[in-house]
């Protein structure tokens, strides 16, 4: 065999290799837009049209693709916080808790460092490292228990995400931090120097740190040791632990990664979109994007490589339900039912 | 065996594994009322052949006569219902049940009554009848492999099964128990039972059966009287087609060269009491012992007398509350598994699959294993990958490790070619101590004598080692001494001189 066709052989095996991977989930798009469609149609609505708005409204108009990144920010933080624990096999169900979290120490931290009128650059690297931090604490708290009281990671998150939730409840209407003549809770804005600048005047700077964290996780969990410990442990802990990797350090580790992606997305939430802390906006078309981190997270099986990428397939649905919505008045809840089917039907095709 | 009456009979069964032929064209018969040994390699076919017969395979081809009558096995319920029963390497019992709640299971007269006061007067007559004892109102997780060894047998027996298959039933169990199972079951065998005894060891199938068939590859060699028969007839059938020197890997395996130990002691333990507060854990007491470089330290006594953490706690000594670990000069206790591995420690796990490698990792990530904070694969903690492949090249080289290259799956790869990463991760730097336990467990000859001759080249560069092995005779062929553990007590120790088999083992069951 000449080289030239050994070539193409291992070409052809690659993209077979690629359609092999990607075929369980072709098929799973298609048969759950297949059954969707059906109760679009059953719903008196034209499914044709309802499609078109719900996968094209982000390529139609520049604003459509806009606001798709902007939805997909967050998504992608949240996705984090589920897919790096799931590398060890654990559930943090509390993605919505470090998010929200996250935003409530970055606001309250801006508001107070409002009076010293720190230059920008520094004032946003301090709210970052905040919300960072903010993030990872929740996290860390589940990830403690779990070590040192073998406490079920997916209880104590879920517990965490309510105490998170009344948090910021609290925050927003009570003073120093409140609004006080808002009818909706919400705190006072932040200064105007922890405003994340706005690129091309359309998308704020959080596109870039999304992709910045994209390569630092990539880094951190390909290339470091700690990165690999983490992947060992999920492979094989009690191997891991008898070639000593310290388990419940790992474990609290990979927590608190987790959780500081959660806990940043929250923060660029506030300096980027809403610049307060306001209740309920960790929302999105109904939804929350703490949990559908989780269903993001399970679309791409953990892999973190994925994560973005089906982050902005979320993303893209997301826009077009709410443009199908507004424009043809099918309810969101159909954009919903399809992705949860999607993700059902790529559990099953994957087993 | 008065009356020859076949009971069953497999005609020309197939099987394929995707590329791989795993059974071509085998045909199989059995006895009424005999022990017939299937004896062959790791990978030969025979674990295979009765997962088919057992119903936990479907076959491409063939057909199971049972008692001259044709019949479809298509999952273990099919058998059962046919009489066959299979007990497999690992015990499949319910852990939180009791023994007789695990026997009764399925089979209870009552949904009410969970006494079981009838079944346990029908299981007490079993027991006396075939001497096979065991607590009937402990939970199952808390009694040795030997003893749930025994419960299996007496269920099948229980539930009726005129066939049992037994899976290489010896893995698990010492030499007494071995003997004390032996009789039990010719003793069933007389009393109309017919069993199939998987192994791979040569000495079993003459010790234990009446007829043995041969697997290789796939592929029946021969059947066997073995009254009539000796360990030549059955290794040469074994090795009818390869070219392995049969009278170098006959038993022994190898000779134990002379060398000089080194003056002073590498590991020396004094005084050592360990206290766990896991339940399972057996603690290890007032034990003392040295080993020298140079030097193969046996570890004998039966499976959970305190091998494993007498293992554990040299890598790991977390636990101690009398006593002290030296390495050479240095007091290990308090030490992380990091900062000992730094000492040019290295330790091999018994169970592989669960201690010893990451299965779905590739093997890289497996070569790397307890090296990933060497400064060789790593500059302030970010992972030097290339080093680790060129790592993992050399191993699968050096070790001669059948893989296409070191991105394979590790566990896609057979338990000898598992074990030879295993060992070339230990031994990938030069080790002062290396502790490994069981290393050649489930492996065939030549994985087996590869691994000897791994272990007596590193005892030839002075390193200490420590061999826990529950078998005794590989033991007394590699070991320079030999230290008895019970119930975690070092109760003897003896030099190569001394080593006796009879003495050893009376030992090692507390006498």
């Amino acid at each position: 065999m000449t080289k030239s066709t050994e070539d193409i052989k291992q070409k052809r095996t690659l993209w077979q290799k690629i359609i092999d991977q990607l075929k369980p989930y072709l098929l799973a798009l298609f048969i759950a837009f297949f059954i969707s469609g059906i109760i679009i149609g059953l719903l008196g609505y034209n499914i044709f049209n309802a499609y078109q708005t719900m996968l094209f409204t982000t390529f139609y108009s520049r604003r459509g693709f806009i606001e798709t990144l902007i939805k997909f920010i967050p998504l992608t933080f949240a996705t984090y916080a589920f897919a790096v624990p799931f590398k060890i096999k654990f559930f943090n169900i509390g993605g919505l808790g470090q998010m929200l979290f996250g935003a409530t120490m970055t606001a309250i931290v801006g508001i107070a460092l409002a009076k010293y009128n720190l230059s920008s650059l520094i004032l946003i690297f301090v709210l970052i490292l905040v919300a960072l931090f903010a993030g990872a604490f929740l996290a860390l708290i589940a990830g403690a228990l779990k070590a040192y009281y073998n406490i079920n990671p997916i209880i104590s998150t879920i517990m965490l995400n309510f105490i998170a939730l009344y948090f910021v409840n609290f925050i927003a209407t009570t003073a120093p931090w409140k609004e006080p003549f808002s009818g909706h809770p919400m705190t006072k804005k932040i200064p105007e120097a922890a405003i994340l600048p706005k690129l091309f005047n359309q998308i704020h700077f959080g596109i870039i740190i999304v992709i910045i964290s994209i390569f630092v996780i990539y880094f951190l969990m390909n290339k470091t040791v700690l990165g690999y410990e983490i992947k060992a442990t999920g492979l094989n802990p009690t191997a891991s632990s008898v070639y000593g990797i310290k388990m419940k350090n790992t474990l609290m580790v990979t927590f608190m990664l987790g959780g500081a992606m959660a806990g940043l997305g929250g923060g660029i939430e506030v300096m980027g979109v809403h610049l307060r802390l306001i209740e309920g906006f960790a929302l999105t078309s109904g939804a929350q994007y703490g949990i559908f981190g989780v269903l993001t997270a399970l679309l791409c099986q953990g892999n973190l490589l994925g994560v973005p990428v089906s982050a902005f397939f979320i993303s893209i649905l997301l826009v077009g339900a709410d443009a199908m919505q507004r424009t043809l008045q099918v309810p969101v809840e159909v954009v919903f039912l399809t992705q949860a089917i999607i993700v059902l039907l790529i559990v099953i095709f994957r087993e | 065996m008065s009356t020859k009456t076949k009971i069953l009979e497999l005609k020309n069964i197939n099987k394929r594994f995707g590329t791989v032929q795993a059974l071509k064209d085998v045909n199989f018969e059995l006895t009424k009322g005999e022990i017939h040994g299937l004896l062959g390699e790791n990978g030969a076919g025979k674990s295979t052949l009765m997962n088919i017969l057992y119903g936990l395979y479907n076959k491409d081809q063939g057909q199971i006569i049972l008692r001259e009558k044709v019949i479809e096995i298509n999952s273990p319920l099919d058998s059962i219902k046919n009489g066959i029963a299979m007990i497999h390497q690992s015990a499949t019992l319910v852990s939180e049940f009791t023994a007789v709640e695990n026997l009764v299971l399925g089979m209870q007269r009552s949904k009410l009554n969970l006494n079981f006061k009838e079944e346990k007067k029908e299981i007490l007559k079993l027991q006396e009848e075939f001497g096979l004892k065991f607590p009937l109102d402990i939970k199952v997780k808390n009694l040795s492999a030997g003893l749930k060894k025994k419960i299996e047998i007496v269920r099948a027996i229980y539930r009726n099964s005129s066939i049992l298959i037994l899976d290489e039933p010896t893995t698990a169990l010492i030499e007494e128990e071995f003997k004390q199972l032996l009789s039990s079951l010719k003793k069933m065998v007389s009393d109309g039972l017919t069993i199939i005894f998987i192994t791979h060891k040569i000495k079993e199938v003459l010790q234990a059966c009446d007829r043995a068939t041969v697997l290789t590859d796939g592929i029946i060699q021969g059947t066997l009287n073995t009254k009539n028969a000796n360990k030549e007839d059955l290794v040469n059938l074994m090795f009818k087609d390869q070219k392995i020197d049969i009278n170098a890997s006959a038993i022994p395996l190898i000779e134990l060269p002379k060398t000089n130990k080194t003056k002073e002691p590498v590991l020396s333990i004094e005084e050592l009491t360990t206290k766990s507060n896991k339940k399972d854990k057996i603690n290890l007491v007032d034990l003392n012992m040295e080993i020298y470089g140079g030097e193969i330290f046996g570890i004998a006594g039966i499976s959970g007398n305190g091998q494993k953490e007498l293992a554990e706690v040299i890598i790991k000594p977390d636990n101690i509350v009398k006593g002290k670990i030296k390495l050479k000069d240095k007091v290990l206790n308090g030490l992380s598994t990091v900062e000992i591995f730094d000492l040019r420690v290295f330790y091999i796990p018994e169970d592989r699959k669960r201690e010893s490698i990451l299965g779905q990792g590739d093997i890289k990530d497996n070569i790397l294993l307890g090296h990933q904070r060497e400064s060789r694969f790593q500059k302030s903690n970010i992972l030097r990958w290339d080093k680790v492949k060129e790592a993992a090249k050399e191993t699968i080289d050096h070790y001669q490790v059948k893989t296409p290259d070191e991105n394979k799956e590790i566990e896609k790869l057979s338990g000898g070619n598992i074990q030879r990463v295993v060992i070339g991760r230990a031994l990938l730097n030069d080790l002062d101590l290396l502790v490994t336990h069981s290393p050649t467990a489930g492996l065939d000859i030549s994985s087996v004598k590869f691994i000897f001759e791994k272990i007596i080249e590193l005892r030839s560069k002075k390193t200490a080692i420590l061999y826990l092995n529950e078998d005794l005779d590989e033991l007394i062929e590699i070991s320079d001494r030999i230290g008895v553990i019970y119930e975690g007590r070092l109760v003897e120790i003896y030099t190569r001189e001394q080593f006796n088999k009879h003495k050893i083992g009376s030992k090692m069951i507390g006498g």
